[in-house]
């Protein structure tokens, strides 16, 4: 049984999963596995970039995101043709060229909204796990084959069981099991800041920080450029209070619904 | 598990399926060979029928093992289908290097798909390659010797190849005919009138009797040579420079033959006219001693400042490897900060702090930086005693008491407001940069390309010095330098004997610096437009990347006198028409191009795009998918073996000069009487690379690749010396490449060539405006133009390459999608500077100033830094008013090509580079649609949003 493992930690978003699979299913036929993509716009494998916080306390993440070839596949359940979309042997999820009716059931279905549905051939389409080339002894699909860096693994469950396991699925709450583990999923926030001293035009090292909202109370010191970065956090409200050398101060109603940095903060 | 159920009689498989039907009606390799598309001439996606090239083989038949497959219908599905597969390089650099080896795979005589090579599948394991492998605080760091680390811009180029822009047969200006009559050349309708189709015959017919014609009236220096730059890795198609092949031995003697362009540093010209003169980094101003670096870093630093994009710049000519290095060194805890005007692609991934500064502006920061270590005593006074000159002169400039100085003392409060930066942080950087072992990457970094940009880099080379340069843990760092290699390289770019021809065919460009080899007349490549508009000009040194300091105080006129045939120009034959979009001033030299003077305007390349506009003939070339050449670079040698047949009727850029050869009797002299494969075979013999590996040249056409090892003593290239150290330790016997030999914070050769040069002094200075550029954002111009351009080498393209593939061109940070359907180049800004000009994300909106305006799509984001608009260089061309009746100003151009509209002039008076980023602009909103009312038939041009626009929107019947 094949699996999935994206690592967005490892990620330099360098598109070239997006763009391999492009390469390998616009303008080529793969029947019986797959007809082909149309040439933009479709993205059976697309990566999803997320800008993070305000100048100058500002991250990226980038998602790569393609069919999570579900073990309880919702697609399959509501397709009406007879294995219109079949399940290989290896878990992969695929959809029959040639059987699909294009009655977009499946595209409604897919709770991650991975399916496309292609007018000009009225089928249904989606990442096939490059089960083509699988087949004819690739170990990986080409997405897996052009990441640079590891961030994207492809293989078998049984030896790469731990790590699969310890990573977190897409959209729990979709309440599907998938063949993709994630790590390091943008679902958590920052708030972040630089404390100075306006007076001296000093950054304050080692002032206290003070977060308590919804997540709970966290707390750190500023660093060697005044800076606190509190990560991880649930999305909410928060409050900081920032002390140092009796000074103190106090920013409430922090929404960190989205990443924050609260940019250069001064301590009078 | 669950086996899902099957069709009846459908060509649906499991895997079980598939190879038991495998197995009953496989039809062996052999069986399937002699079947290709290459020996029986096929139909190329055009519906041309094309045979094999004379002279060259056929395309090889399949030695790989294919099995065909019958599906239980007993038709052969299209999965199952044979496949041809050839190897090709993805380095956009050109100069007859290239790297980056793929696998194309071919069927019916179409590129199905460019991968990676992995070694072991060309019969190089790990075994064989011995790949190095080293360890810090328990992390591991290898070099990628199973698969090559494509990018993005070699992995989509399958598009770049197939591109509706690609021209598809030799096209002639409607309104130009040869001759030299301003009445029938009408070069004011260059970049505005259509082309039309005529044949190779005609063509060269028409090029050899030009070249002829005006050699005769002018001399033969009236015909310009524009073949340098990058392009495509090619050795025997050189995709630069073949003209110049023919070209010289048209003259009595080839130095005497025509006009040739230099290209100068470009990209790093602020170290090139000015760092080197701190540190000798001979030369090319950005070489400095990276061996065994990356080791020692590891070890000793302890923080990067970083002031380049490792995620970005190198894309076009290295692998990812860049990637690997930069997570490798954040996991072994070093600190990456970041200290750029915009949130670059490495910062966004790799980033620990960023220090957002204005562009250009970095050298107010090192400057506040250097006042901090002196007020506060924190720097190597020892080192600076023993390894610099003129120190104290810049020390009383930081600290305020050089005489006359109206900037006074550079106080962290003093740089705040030029360079961007809070005072509270550059103290922080100060005080981190002495605490922690620091070392620089980014020899692109401060204001490389921006006015006057040899300041910023002569400070920040100063400001290094003053933590002592070359000790442990503290280098100037290009990612991954020093790290072992491959036990050998072989590149066929260079003459190894004097007067012997390089292998790789286009323009030697190295020596073409080179005063024995450089045609007696020619023009810097920053000064085209100048020497055309407003000849005679003068200047100061070549610019040549490949010539050293002393050079920058030679003299130069153009034309040279008349007694030694000096004339102006009159042709110009350009393989490399991306001068509009890559270089200084781009709007000025339409204007040249269209001066009457220039009476044929020749130009060769593979797509119909900027420069090619304003052509009068237009010949198509080949991409390196449709030629048979050798290749080289990272230590792979491979055959490039035919893989597609050319697009329409294109000719490799040998072969038209060539075809243009014969027309003048020149076929001998310019081909030395070689085949193609003859040269390949030079490439091979010259480099002894059967002496060195073993293989011989029938073995290597068999096995197409040749991998060499790493080097097998690689763990004693860990004890050497890493970097400066052998400076560093002892500067008398090791010295640098200055006059004295030490770090010269005042420069003895500007002091004695240029003493009272205000725009690049004897000692450093900050120079925020002068007699060539008004560009300080605190100034007077600033009031109608209050941004700074910020433009980088784009992340999705190399330059002017790669504009045209539908598959960049969907990722959010290549083109903004406007709401006429266009893809404008994003112009970032941040949300604080859209709300002052009611702008929105995705928006198209126009960035000027008295040179012009381009347009491009808002990317309102966090990413950049308020005070600047930031677009990539290197858009393609699409004009909407360049009205030679109308002033500059009021010209638009809506690709995004921002060099149309930078400045014109070189970065400094006696500096030759270009300022490329860091001028003043300002942006508006642009209402598109009464734009498109006003200039209807600049918006009438066939576009495709998907590739941009098409060959047809500039030939008459140009249809696909």
């Amino acid at each position: 049984m094949k699996v999935f493992i994206v690592d967005t930690t490892r990620c330099n978003g360098c598109y070239n999963c997006q763009i391999a699979c492009k390469d390998e299913h616009c303008g080529n036929d793969w029947s019986p596995y797959a007809k082909p993509q149309p040439e933009t716009g479709q993205f059976w494998m697309k990566l999803h970039e997320y800008v993070r916080g305000n100048v100058p306390h500002v991250k990226m993440t980038y998602v790569a995101q393609m069919c999570q070839h579900c073990e309880d596949a919702p697609c399959m359940a509501a397709c009406p043709v007879e294995g219109g979309i079949y399940k290989r042997e290896d878990g992969l999820v695929v959809i029959d060229p040639k059987k699909c009716s294009g009655c977009m059931n499946c595209l409604d279905a897919c709770p991650y909204g991975v399916i496309y549905f292609n007018e000009t051939l009225h089928i249904a389409q989606k990442c096939t796990g490059c089960a083509h080339l699988l087949d004819k002894g690739w170990k990986e699909p080409r997405c897996v084959d052009v990441c640079p860096t590891g961030a994207l693994i492809f293989g078998e469950e049984s030896e790469l069981s731990e790590r699969f396991g310890a990573g977190e699925t897409l959209h729990p709450e979709f309440g599907v099991k998938t063949r993709v583990a994630y790590f390091g999923l943008p679902n958590k926030r920052f708030i972040a800041g630089t404390v100075y001293d306006p007076k001296a035009n000093e950054v304050v090292i080692g002032a206290s920080c003070t977060l308590t909202g919804d997540g709970g109370t966290f707390t750190q010191e500023t660093n060697h450029w005044g800076d606190f970065w509190f990560k991880d956090l649930q999305p909410g409200v928060y409050t900081l209070k920032i002390e140092a050398a009796g000074k103190t101060k106090t920013i409430a109603d922090i929404n960190a619904e989205k990443d924050i940095g609260l940019g250069d903060i001064p301590l009078e | 598990m669950e086996e899902k159920e099957k069709g009846e009689g459908t060509q649906k498989l499991s895997r079980r399926d598939f190879l038991k039907s495998a197995g009953l009606v496989a039809v062996g390799a052999a069986a399937g060979a002699g079947i290709t598309y290459g020996l029986t001439p096929k139909p190329t996606e055009e519906g041309v029928e094309v045979a094999p090239k004379e002279g060259e083989p056929a395309p090889k038949e399949i030695v790989k093992e294919v099995i065909k497959y019958q599906t239980v219908e007993g038709v052969l599905e299209p999965a199952f289908e044979e496949e041809l597969s050839v190897i090709r390089g993805t380095s956009a650099m050109g100069f007859g290097r290239d790297g980056m080896p793929t696998r194309v795979d071919v069927k019916n005589g179409k590129i199905v798909r460019i991968r990676p090579i992995h070694y072991a599948d060309e019969g190089y394991g790990p075994e064989y390659m011995k790949p190095w492998k080293i360890e810090v605080r328990g992390k591991t760091l290898e070099p990628a010797y199973d698969k090559v680390l494509i990018t993005p811009l070699g992995l989509s180029y399958k598009k770049r190849v197939y591109s509706p822009n690609r021209i598809r047969y030799p096209l002639k200006r409607v309104d130009w005919e040869p001759g030299g009559d301003p009445a029938k050349t009408n070069p004011q309708n260059r970049g505005k009138s259509k082309y039309k189709r005529i044949s190779w015959e005609e063509a060269t017919t028409i090029i050899a009797s030009e070249i002829k014609r005006i050699q005769e009236k002018y001399g033969y220096f009236a015909i310009l040579a524009q073949g340098d730059g990058h392009g495509e890795g090619k050795v025997v198609h050189g995709p630069h420079g073949c003209q110049t092949q023919l070209l010289r031995h048209m003259g009595p003697d080839p130095q005497s033959s025509y006009t040739v362009q230099v290209r100068v540093a470009d990209s790093w010209e602020g170290w090139y006219w000015g760092g080197k003169h701190v540190n000798g980094w001979e030369t090319t101003g950005t070489a400095a001693p990276q061996a065994n670096v990356t080791w020692d870093i590891a070890q000793n630093c302890e923080m990067l400042l970083i002031s380049t994009d490792p995620e970005t710049t190198t894309w076009g000519f290295n692998q990812q490897f860049a990637s690997r290095v930069m997570y490798w060194l954040s996991d072994i805890g070093i600190e990456q900060v970041y200290i750029t005007p915009d949130l670059n692609y490495a910062a966004a991934v790799h980033g620990d702090k960023w220090i957002p500064v204005l562009p250009c502006q970095d050298g107010a920061l090192y400057l506040a930086v250097a006042y901090v270590w002196l007020t506060e005593d924190t720097y190597d006074k020892e080192y600076v005693a023993t390894h610099t000159v003129g120190f104290d002169k810049f020390a009383d400039y930081v600290l305020g008491k050089e005489e006359g100085d109206p900037e006074g003392p550079k106080t962290p409060e003093w740089a705040a407001p030029r360079c961007g930066v809070p005072a509270w942080t550059i103290r922080a950087l100060a005080r981190n940069w002495f605490k922690k072992k620091t070392s620089i990457v980014g020899f692109m970094g401060p204001g490389m390309r921006g006015t006057y940009s040899t300041e910023p880099c002569r400070i920040q080379a100063c400001v290094e010095g003053m933590q002592g340069w070359g000790g442990p843990g503290r280098h100037r760092y290009s990612v991954g330098g020093g790290l072992p290699g491959r036990a050998g390289n072989i590149s066929f770019d260079t003459t190894l004997v004097k007067g012997e021809p390089a292998p790789a065919r286009g323009l030697e460009e190295h020596e073409v610096a080179q005063d024995y080899f450089r045609p007696h007349q020619y023009i810097r490549k920053v000064d085209i437009h100048e020497a055309i508009l407003n000849p005679p000009i003068k200047w100061r040194g070549t610019g040549s990347p490949w010539m050293a300091a002393s050079d920058q105080a030679r003299e130069f006129t153009y034309p040279i006198p008349k007694e030694q045939g000096g004339t102006e120009i009159h042709m110009i034959w350009t393989d490399t028409p991306c001068w509009t979009t890559c270089w200084n001033g781009g709007n000025k030299y339409i204007q040249a191009l269209r001066d009457p003077k220039i009476e044929f305007v020749l130009t060769e390349h593979p797509w119909m795009e900027n420069d090619t506009l304003y052509s009068d003939i237009i010949l198509p070339t080949t991409t390196r998918y449709e030629e048979y050449d050798i290749s080289a670079g990272g230590g792979d040698v491979w055959l490039v073996n035919n893989c597609i047949a050319p697009v329409g009727e294109a000719k490799t850029d040998y072969e038209v000069s060539l075809e243009i050869a014969k027309k003048l009797g020149l076929e001998e002299k310019y081909t030395w009487g070689r085949s193609v494969e003859d040269w390949m075979k030079y490439a091979w013999d010259t480099r002894e690379i059967e002496k060195k590996t073993g293989m011989t040249w029938e073995e290597f056409k068999k096995k197409e690749f040749l991998a060499l090892p790493f080097d097998p003593d690689w763990k004693k290239k860990l004890e050497d010396k890493p970097g400066a150290r052998g400076f560093y330790e002892d500067p008398v016997a090791n010295p640098l490449k200055t006059p004295t030999g030490l770090l010269e914070y005042e420069s003895t050769f500007i002091k004695e060539n240029f003493p009272d040069d205000k725009e690049r002094p004897p000692v450093p200075h900050w120079i925020p405006e002068g007699e060539t550029h008004q560009d300080n954002p605190l100034g007077e111009r600033a009031k109608k133009y209050p941004l700074l351009c910020q433009s980088n080498h784009g992340r999705w393209r190399v330059h002017a390459e790669h504009d045209d593939i539908p598959w960049l061109r969907e990722i959010p940070t290549c083109k903004i999608k406007g709401p006429d359907g266009y893809m404008y180049e994003p112009i970032w800004i941040h949300p604080s500077e859209a709300e002052k000009r009611g702008i929105k994300n995705g928006d198209i909106i126009g960035m000027y100033n008295e040179r012009g305006m381009v347009l491009g799509g808002a990317y309102v984001t966090e990413r950049i830094r308020p005070g600047v608009a930031y677009q990539d260089h290197g858009a393609r061309v699409d004009p909407i008013v360049d009205d030679p009746n109308l002033p500059q100003s009021e010209w638009i151009d809506r690709g995004g090509a921002n060099n149309l509209i930078c400045p014109e002039k070189t970065l400094s008076k006696n500096c030759g580079g270009q300022v490329g980023s860091g001028f003043l602009v300002e942006v508006k909103k642009v209402d598109i649609f009464a734009l498109k009312e006003k200039y209807p038939e600049a918006f009438a041009r066939e576009y495709d949003p998907a590739s941009g626009l098409r060959f047809s929107s500039w030939v008459e019947g140009g249809e696909l």
